[in-house]
């Protein structure tokens, strides 16, 4: 007899649980009239982790199937525009070292591959500028679209800067008044399992059982079903990416005039790096560190010293952070998204993005009966673990490319057993070729395109052996791209408003939705 | 209408008692801001589509009398707009100012010496002027009228955008037209019986279909600008 997938049961009300559940219940929801559903159980009494601020692009779209409003995020979730990354002192930690990683590809992408000629014509200008319009807006403080831009449309490519603690219960009301999703609010007690070892239901305080067909586990670092329950152990990998605590703290503006950083700024420190996002109430700091290299005290001194004068009395926030992922992320009936499934230091805003992804490639693939779960289970496990692999190899890639001897942290990071075997082969294929759409790349969604390698290597100074012969036949393609380029950037320079006066227009009059 | 600054001025009988009102220019802007009390009028001679003002992103409607700034064929064929002048050209040189009536000094409208006298002997408006108070009041209330039909449409996810692709003929020409909008067929279909009852009854769903088959128009405009360039060419 076929058991039949119906009913979808996820336990946790944070971003996760609420992103999972938007994205499911959005792409089910004309099977509901006949039965299949969207249950989130959250305990009242567990506070929100709220993982980090900073978002990839493709929230935008995630956000749009949905089907909420663009307007509503700003208006309802203290939203900023992010353009991207600007990484300071990680190459030799001098005052003016510093480069962009922003979220345009490289003009003519799907064409040619500009590194080569770039580096031809000597490699001294900033790659980003050379072949990007994005670090110049970003620069001049400006926001990625106008006010005559649609919803979610853009004019220079935009993820967000949002306030984690008000995204989830924008999510859920959403969820719940517009896509037909269950909310109970109710600590479990118990979680019963079958004879076969399959979760069968959710014994709770407050609102009796709950059974289910597929459960997904969304109760952050507790992990709950994946962890507690079926024994799935967490793989760390702290060899690789040592930073394992976070102090974070909330500054105020001056005065509410004062500009909204349209970029991530991350700036290396002693041991760890600074994050600092502006939202249009406050900026989000924090110092991402390695205890194993220095102590919660200077690394407190170090961040006060980064804010400066103002701020100095503000309560700092102390995070364990524990680098990794489960090993194996969907077992049985059960799938782990969000931090239940693994936490890597927030470096590229590489949190949400997997939430996004997880969920898609549930709601897309959703099994019919439990008979097929198996195999879509096995298969959600090799993407979701090559893109922890990925998104690990691309985190260590910031440390790995670091000039700075100054302290044991930085040359620490560079010792050779630390770096994975992948990584180091691809370090050594670039040399000689720079990425583009090669094999190293070869899943369809990438966390993180070619395009970004390139951003970072070049931001940081690598540089790939070229060999000027080769280029000629796509010389002149290139050299119009470059133009093509430096004429975008003016346009966009003299044709974009400034952040803080597109984002207090959204306030007052709303994007349209078309 | 005149590309100089203005120079804004309450009009009064009294220090405007000498000026005199000379024909709006013949000069069309490729497109111009309508009321929905013009859509039909609007449609029988050209599109009528939705923009957005870059200022603050909201949407408007307007007659399509060319492709591009500084054209205007429509009305080199023996003015085949069918004499259609939309208000706001009508009272070109005038604004509302409050309860009164502005005139810019600058505009090319006013003259001491050329047109009809603004008021008459009594100091009472002149027919021109008459007319243009007439345009002025229809314009206000349209205006408003108009928005509301805008907001209706947007609130129901009526208004979509048109991408606009053009080839011609002559010389091989590509126009790409973006940042126009005109009203969802789709959506029109899908719509519950309470929302387009609503909009039967507030008469929005009369300028919806005018607005939809206005498009029609968007051959007609190509192939006299076909035409006028032919003919441009072959006089050279």
């Amino acid at each position: 007899m076929v058991r039949p997938v119906r009913r979808v049961v996820i336990v946790g009300g944070g971003t996760a649980g609420w992103l999972t559940a938007g994205v499911i219940a959005a792409k089910h929801r004309s099977r509901m009239p006949a039965g299949f559903s969207v249950t989130l159980v959250e305990s009242p009494n567990v506070p929100i982790i709220g993982v980090g601020e900073g978002t990839w692009p493709t929230l935008r779209s995630t956000l749009a199937r949905i089907g909420v409003s663009e307007t509503e995020l700003f208006r309802e979730c203290d939203a900023a525009f992010k353009q991207g990354a600007r990484f300071a002192r990680w190459t030799t930690g001098a005052d003016d070292d510093s480069y962009y990683h922003p979220l345009m590809l490289p003009q003519g992408f799907m064409q040619l591959n500009l590194v080569p000629h770039w580096l031809a014509e000597g490699g001294d200008r900033s790659f980003c500028d050379a072949v990007c319009p994005q670090g110049r807006i970003c620069d001049d403080g400006l926001a990625p679209k106008t006010i005559a831009t649609a919803e979610f449309d853009a004019v220079a490519n935009y993820a967000y800067h949002l306030n984690a603690g008000k995204f989830a219960p924008f999510l859920q009301r959403h969820c719940c008044a517009k896509l037909g999703v269950r909310h109970v609010l109710a600590d479990v007690r118990r979680v019963n399992q079958s004879e076969d070892g399959d979760i069968r239901s959710l014994e709770t305080e407050q609102a009796g059982e709950i059974e289910g067909d597929l459960f997904i586990d969304c109760t952050g670092f507790k992990s709950l079903l994946i962890g507690e329950t079926l024994g799935v152990k967490f793989k760390e990998c702290s060899d690789v990416l040592f930073c394992d605590t976070a102090l974070a703290v909330q500054v105020p503006y001056e005065s509410d005039a004062s500009p909204i950083s349209c970029h991530t700024t991350s700036t290396a420190q002693s041991a760890g790096w600074i994050w600092d996002i502006g939202l249009p109430t406050r900026r989000g700091l924090g110092y991402v560190f390695s205890r194993r290299h220095i102590s919660d005290d200077e690394a407190e001194r170090e961040l006060r010293r980064y804010m400066g004068s103002a701020g100095q009395d503000l309560p700092i926030r102390k995070i364990g952070i524990r680098s990794g992922h489960r090993e194996t992320f969907w077992k049985r009936n059960c799938v782990a998204v969000g931090l239940s499934a693994g936490f890597l230091e927030p470096l590229e805003s590489s949190a949400i993005v997997l939430i996004e992804m997880s969920a898609k490639l549930i709601a897309e693939q959703m099994p019919v009966c439990r008979e097929v779960m198996d195999v879509i289970g096995a298969r959600f496990n090799a993407t979701t673990h090559y893109r922890w692999g990925r998104i690990i190899d691309f985190l260590k890639l910031h440390y790995v490319l670091s000039k700075r001897e100054d302290t044991a942290f930085w040359r620490d990071n560079r010792l050779p057993e630390t770096v994975p075997e992948r990584l180091q082969d691809l370090l050594l294929l670039w040399k000689h070729q720079a990425p583009w759409f090669h094999d190293e790349f070869d899943r369809i969604e990438e966390v993180f395109p070619a395009a970004s390698y390139q951003y970072v290597l070049y931001g940081m100074g690598f540089r790939t052996e070229v060999e000027p012969d080769a280029l000629s036949s796509d010389a002149s393609l290139a050299e119009r791209a470059m133009r093509e380029n430096a004429m975008q950037t003016e346009r966009l320079r003299a044709g974009l408003p400034r952040h803080r006066d597109l984002i207090r227009s959204i306030h007052e009059r709303g994007l349209q939705a078309v | 209408m005149s590309a100089s600054i203005t120079n804004l001025e309450l009009l009064s009988s009294e220090s405007h008692r000498h000026l005199r009102l000379r024909p709006a220019s013949s000069e069309r802007p490729h497109f111009v801001q309508i009321i929905t009390g013009e859509f039909a009028m609007a449609a029988a001679s050209c599109p009528v589509l939705f923009t957005k003002e870059a200022a603050t992103g909201t949407f408007f409607a307007g007659a399509m009398f060319a492709f591009k700034p500084g054209e205007s064929f429509l009305h080199e064929e023996g003015d085949r707009g069918n004499g259609f002048i939309p208000l706001s050209l009508q009272r070109d040189g005038f604004f509302i100012a409050g309860e009164q009536i502005a005139i810019d000094r600058n505009s090319s409208r006013f003259s001491e010496t050329e047109g009809e006298p603004l008021f008459d002997g009594t100091n009472q408006p002149g027919i021109g002027l008459r007319r243009i108070q007439r345009a002025l009041g229809q314009l206000k209330a349209g205006l408003d009228a108009t928005d509301r039909f805008i907001r209706t449409l947007a609130e129901l996810k009526l208004i979509e955008p048109i991408d606009i692709q053009l080839n011609f003929d002559t010389g091989g020409e590509r126009l790409t037209l973006q940042g126009l909008y005109t009203v969802s067929l789709d959506g029109l279909r899908t719509l519950s019986d309470s929302a387009a009852g609503r909009l039967l009854r507030a008469g929005y769903l009369q300028h919806a279909y005018t607005m939809s088959a206005s498009l029609e128009q968007l051959p007609v405009l190509a192939r006299l600008r076909d035409q006028a360039i032919r003919r441009t060419l072959s006089a050279s």
